[in-house]
């Protein structure tokens, strides 16, 4: 469990990045940060892996103070993907770099290469590929794969699908979502709609440093207010529905007014045609 | 005018060509966007325009670009650069300065700008991405999107005659990556600057571009309007590139002959589209 109680934090000890920002995540919640660059997602990320400690308030994991907790000791508990791959890999090959958090945990040996070799299988890796070689894509899927085979309870990924194309995204997706599937909690910052309307469950909206929305992924995404403070664009569907409703196209509380996906709103879109079609054969 | 003739490169540690046989022409003005699958070859392309390839990555160059008759092979690195300004994928590897207003400055002075012009320069620039309160910032404080805009603004500052972006909005918010390009497009029509974005949101660029290129595997596989290109959602997934949903929806409508007309590009395509169904005028016969 996270919990943020009225949280402030600054990097250099003047500009207040983050200010009075309290939430929980639950275990096994899947939560996307969403808002404006500067905002203070990431800051908040920071927050809660421990790189960054508050200057006011406090952070807590599973009820510790991240101001107690060593370094080592949260990164047992919290997974952390940075926005950037080539700022977390650092290792010679495929493997070196997968074995590398358990070496720094102190768990290495056979159970650890028992577990190294069947993520490299399950990603389809050349354990022997030299990391920076690899496409962007791959180096964020080996990112991911290095922090979840060391199984953190917690993992944060900072833009995860960033600068990557189509097929990867949904890649790197797939393998996120069933991780949260096995009860492992998410919290992701993310920019892409479509991403968060596909696979979050809650989504917390931050603008200057303040949280001003914290929900159901869609109850967010649907609040004109909130999209407006927090300079959000909705997930096309979503922008769609709203409009159709608000030009008095549909009822707004027809099925195509409510629909949050593409499969959702070709199904509302036919069954409203086929209604209205008996409508005027009678 | 940019003309791309017969264009081919295998980068020296490669075993095949990254590009086959490219040939393009890109009039004055136009704004342009390119996609397309990781290493499909589309930011190759950009580096074959400004010159990047061969000049910086060596390898086998067939083929010719020329930028307003210059011939990139030909022409030095400086003298291309005066002509076609860049903004790189990475976008820590292009800044040079700690300071945001150092890194506007940067180009300006080492193009030998005069110094009366210099500080309007910086204004305008500074003020055309939104982020005149950073002036005095340090880089290494900036979100990633915050160095991004910086990144354009220090471009933007030396008024290129043509535009090449690689990826200028991979980590901006929605509504910054909305304002990127509403930037770029007016900047674009007021200047007769060409501009070039290649871009993985393909809902921008569908919303935006004047043409659209889909690069696969080293080949232009379509070039057209948006509409035109958005045409082909089935053929583009095939090849990793997805269209956007508004598009995406008002295809499968077509495809139960429950919608005419063409493709789509952006949401406001896809109400028209819808409202047409709904009120019974947009149904096929």
């Amino acid at each position: 469990m996270i919990e943020f109680c009225q949280v402030s934090a600054s990097y250099d000890g003047e500009l207040a990045i983050l200010r009075d920002v309290s939430f929980m995540v639950s275990d096994g919640d899947f939560v996307a940060f969403v808002g404006t660059n500067g905002a203070g997602k990431s800051t908040t990320m920071r927050l809660i892996n421990g790189l960054l400690k508050p200057t006011s308030g406090e952070v807590l994991i599973d009820g510790v103070p991240t101001s107690q907790l060593k370094t080592s000791e949260l990164a047992s508990k919290v997974g952390f993907l940075f926005q950037n791959p080539d700022r977390q890999i650092c290792c010679k090959t495929v493997r070196e770099e997968l074995l590398f958090g358990f070496a720094a945990q102190g768990r290495a040996g056979a159970e650890a290469e028992a577990k190294v070799d069947a993520m490299i299988e399950r990603f389809g890796f050349d354990g022997d590929a030299e990391p920076f070689l690899l496409n962007r894509g791959t180096r964020q899927l080996l990112a991911l794969a290095s922090i979840i085979v060391l199984e953190p309870p917690i993992v944060v990924l900072d833009e995860p699908t960033t600068g990557l194309d189509f097929r990867e995204c949904a890649k790197v997706m797939e393998v996120v979502s069933d991780l949260n599937a096995r009860g492992t909690t998410v919290v992701m910052v993310c920019h892409d709609m479509e991403v968060v309307g596909d696979y979050a469950t809650r989504v917390i909206a931050m603008t200057a440093g303040q949280v001003v929305a914290d929900g159901a992924t869609f109850d967010v995404l649907r609040d004109a207010d909130v999209l407006s403070r927090a300079h959000l664009l909705p997930p096309q569907i979503v922008e769609l529905s709203m409009r159709l409703a608000q030009e008095g196209a549909v009822s707004p509380t027809s099925p195509v007014a409510c629909a949050n996906t593409l499969d959702g709103m070709e199904r509302a879109l036919a069954g409203e045609v086929g209604v209205r079609g008996k409508g005027d054969a009678k | 005018m940019i003309e791309i003739s017969q264009l081919s490169f295998r980068y020296r540690e490669g075993a095949d060509p990254i590009l086959k046989g490219i040939d393009l022409s890109i009039p004055d003005g136009a704004f342009v966007g390119v996609t397309g699958a990781a290493g499909s070859g589309k930011s190759t392309l950009t580096y074959a325009i400004n010159g990047i390839i061969p000049h910086c990555y060596p390898g086998d160059f067939y083929g010719s670009v020329r930028v307003d008759g210059v011939d990139t092979c030909e022409a030095s690195l400086t003298d291309i650069s005066r002509l076609v300004g860049s903004v790189c994928q990475d976008i820590d590897s292009q800044m040079v300065s700690s300071v945001v207003e150092d890194e506007v400055l940067y180009g300006l002075e080492n193009f030998g700008v005069p110094k009366t012009e210099i500080p309007a320069r910086v204004d305008e620039a500074l003020a055309a991405m939104g982020i005149a309160e950073l002036r005095d910032r340090s880089i290494a404080e900036l979100s990633g999107g915050q160095k991004q805009k910086v990144a354009v603004a220090s471009v933007l500052a030396l008024k290129p005659r043509v535009l090449v972006l690689d990826e200028p909005t991979a980590e901006l918010d929605p509504a910054s990556s909305v304002a990127v390009f509403d930037l770029l497009k007016r900047y674009s029509v007021e200047h007769g600057t060409t501009v070039i974005v290649v871009e993985q949101k393909i809902a921008l660029l569908s919303e935006y571009v004047d043409t659209l290129v889909i690069v696969d595997e080293g080949e232009i596989r379509f070039c057209g309007t948006p509409h035109e290109v958005l045409e082909h959602s089935d053929k583009l997934l095939e090849i990793g590139v997805n269209c956007p949903r508004s598009t995406s929806l008002v295809n499968r409508l077509r495809a139960r002959g429950l919608v005419c007309g063409p493709a789509v590009c952006t949401v406001e395509g896809a109400v028209c589209a819808c409202e047409g169904l709904l009120s019974g005028k947009g149904a096929c016969a």
